[in-house]
């Protein structure tokens, strides 16, 4: 049986090792207070950012997968599709209808930072990911 | 439309990742917070192999708490008044499913089972114990139907036998992450709420069958609740509520079958969630139903492997107790892995999307109503940083593993001598460092 005091102690430096670590891992993650620079998908990191992205015969093409913007930039985001559908921006909840044949703008500040995604609610298929850091 | 807003379409969102949400973390940043993660846990391996060569957990320290608390919280009256209300939020949830709205954003339901009751379900054990014990509706409907049904409610109609365990409620959480992250309509109001009434009526016909110690490893929520709340700082002792060291509390979980299979779903489950939201595999374009099944099905089976082969050198001839047969007499040691996953991934969709529950509780039917102000609300995306994400997802998964490590280490020193408690805890440090990685490198993912 080891005494209540030995125990104590034991308990007390594992606790320290804890936050010991702790603190050794949030110093490594200090760094994300910096924004990421900006990817290629993400060259221009100024206020304007304009994303063109469309769909024909079911295929996306255009700035899809992830696409990185500065938060606090004005996104212009140009749908095009051969189909009439909706475009939709999560959480920042924009929506669009899109003409057959047609294009929709979607023009929002981009103030929120995280990952978004962005879908079209007809073909429910996924147009880009939006990444405001 | 104008201005941020979650008033939906009219048409049922189909969401990429969990069941619900509207946003994503950002990747953390990678190769510092790996370097940094992996080399805490072999410190601390080091640490706990030069001074740890005895158990410490104990089962006797830390003060009682006060009778009054003990005969609150035990009280059969306050039970059955907490049960109707849940049971009550219950049927509401199928009601609305069926009748309310059919939009996913204005339709409380998927926001309170996959948000408040999945996610708050695990900040709730680990702080408060297994609140989902008390809490359970599934418990009192049992209640009922069993006096209807003139049966024995507490003994059924034949007894479980105790090979069966924890096995359904690793069976059933296997299903619930399929429908969570892998069924295309699972946040469709309708469809939720019939899947919701099923599990209910399955769960209840089976406490009929076996009587209602069917609960504690059938349903899942009440398993899983039970399980992380072996590791809060309160806990019985001799039937009394007392205070207690986490590490005792997890050494003092009964490691009865299935414990493992549940865990390993759930650390699995969790995996492929973050990984079915990187671009890695949404490039791939895996995003069809077969994907992500086959690959909820490989993230299985994968953290099965890494934690058989971890306890692979333990065996159990040479152990002290024969009654903890290894790889279970280890199972502790993913609770508190399974705890960080879920904080990691969790941690903002609670803070965030969880806002969204109090926003339509407001105006459940979407008629316009606002009984508590709260229905022209908006999520407040401000409510915590970026860079508090990334710290509490890094140290989640840090200490998380950390933990696990400790609680392996002491029950090794339980069961085996001096120098063979350290032998056999070689593989077990490759795991850890290897799931620690692994978790990390997930969250930083793009």
């Amino acid at each position: 049986m080891i005494s209540s005091r030995a125990r104590t102690t034991a308990l007390r430096g594992c606790l320290g090792l804890l936050l010991a670590a702790g603190v050794l891992v949030g110093c490594g993650t200090a760094p994300t207070a910096t924004p990421a620079a900006p990817s290629p998908a993400g060259a221009t990191a100024a206020a304007e950012r304009v994303i063109k992205v469309s769909q024909a015969h079911g295929a996306i093409t255009g700035d899809t997968g992830r696409v990185q913007v500065a938060r606090g930039s004005t996104v212009t985001l140009e749908v095009t599709s051969d189909v009439a559908d909706q475009v939709h921006v999560h959480g920042y909840d924009k929506e669009e209808n899109i003409p057959a044949g047609g294009t929709a703008t979607v023009r929002f500040v981009a103030d929120i930072p995280g990952v978004f995604e962005t879908e079209l609610h007809g073909s429910d298929k996924q147009l880009l990911q939006l990444e405001v850091s | 439309m104008t201005g941020v807003h979650l008033v939906g379409s009219g048409i049922p969102t189909l969401l990429p990742t969990h069941g619900v949400g509207t946003r994503t973390d950002l990747p953390v940043p990678t190769p510092l917070t790996l370097a940094a993660a992996g080399g805490a846990v072999l410190i601390s391996f080091l640490v706990l192999t030069l001074f740890w060569r005895r158990p410490r957990t104990r089962k006797d320290a830390g003060p009682a708490l006060p009778a009054a608390v003990d005969a609150l919280v035990g009280s059969v009256v306050l039970r059955t008044a907490l049960r109707a209300v849940t049971l009550g939020v219950l049927v509401g949830v199928v009601v609305l499913g069926f009748a309310g709205p059919t939009d996913t954003n204005r339709n409380l339901g998927p926001w309170l089972i996959y948000v408040w009751l999945w996610v708050g379900l695990v900040p709730a054990s680990v702080l408060l114990g297994p609140v989902w014990a008390v809490l359970n509706p599934l418990r009192l409907a049992h209640a009922v139907v069993a006096r209807l049904l003139r049966l024995d409610p507490a003994d059924g109609v034949r007894p479980l036998p105790a090979e069966v365990g924890r096995w359904p409620a690793a069976v059933f959480l296997a299903g619930y992450l399929w429908v969570e992250l892998v069924l295309p309509t699972r946040a469709d109001p309708p469809v939720l709420a019939g899947l919701i009434a099923g599990y209910c009526l399955v769960q209840i016909g089976l406490g009929c069958v076996f009587g209602s110690s069917w609960f504690a490893g059938g349903d899942v929520f009440e398993a899983y609740s039970r399980v992380i709340g072996s590791m809060a700082p309160i806990g019985r002792r001799d039937g009394r509520l007392a205070l207690r060291n986490p590490l005792d509390g997890l050494d003092d979980l009964d490691a009865g079958p299935g414990l493992v299979a549940l865990l390993v779903v759930l650390i699995g489950g969790t995996a492929f969630d973050g990984l079915s939201r990187t671009s890695f595999w949404q490039s791939a374009g895996a995003t069809g139903p077969l994907d992500g099944t086959v690959g909820l099905a490989l993230a299985i089976l994968l953290i099965a492997v890494i934690f058989l082969l971890g306890t692979a050198s333990t065996v159990a001839t040479t152990a002290r107790d024969t009654r903890r047969h290894p790889p279970a007499a280890f199972a502790h040691a993913l609770v508190p892995i399974a705890v960080g996953y879920a904080v990691a991934h969790y941690f903002s969709l609670l803070v965030f999307d969880g806002q969204q529950v109090a926003i339509l509780a407001s105006d459940p039917l979407d008629h316009g109503s606002d009984w508590f102000g709260t229905a022209t609300h908006v999520i407040d995306y401000t409510l915590v940083g970026t860079n508090t994400i990334a710290v509490v997802q890094v140290l989640a998964i840090v200490v998380g593993h950390l933990v696990a490590t400790v609680a392996a280490h002491d029950r090794a020193t339980r069961l085996y001598p001096d120098r063979a408690a350290v032998r056999t805890q070689y593989p077990m440090l490759a795991t850890m460092v290897a799931l620690t990685i692994g978790a990390v490198a997930l969250i930083g993912a793009p």
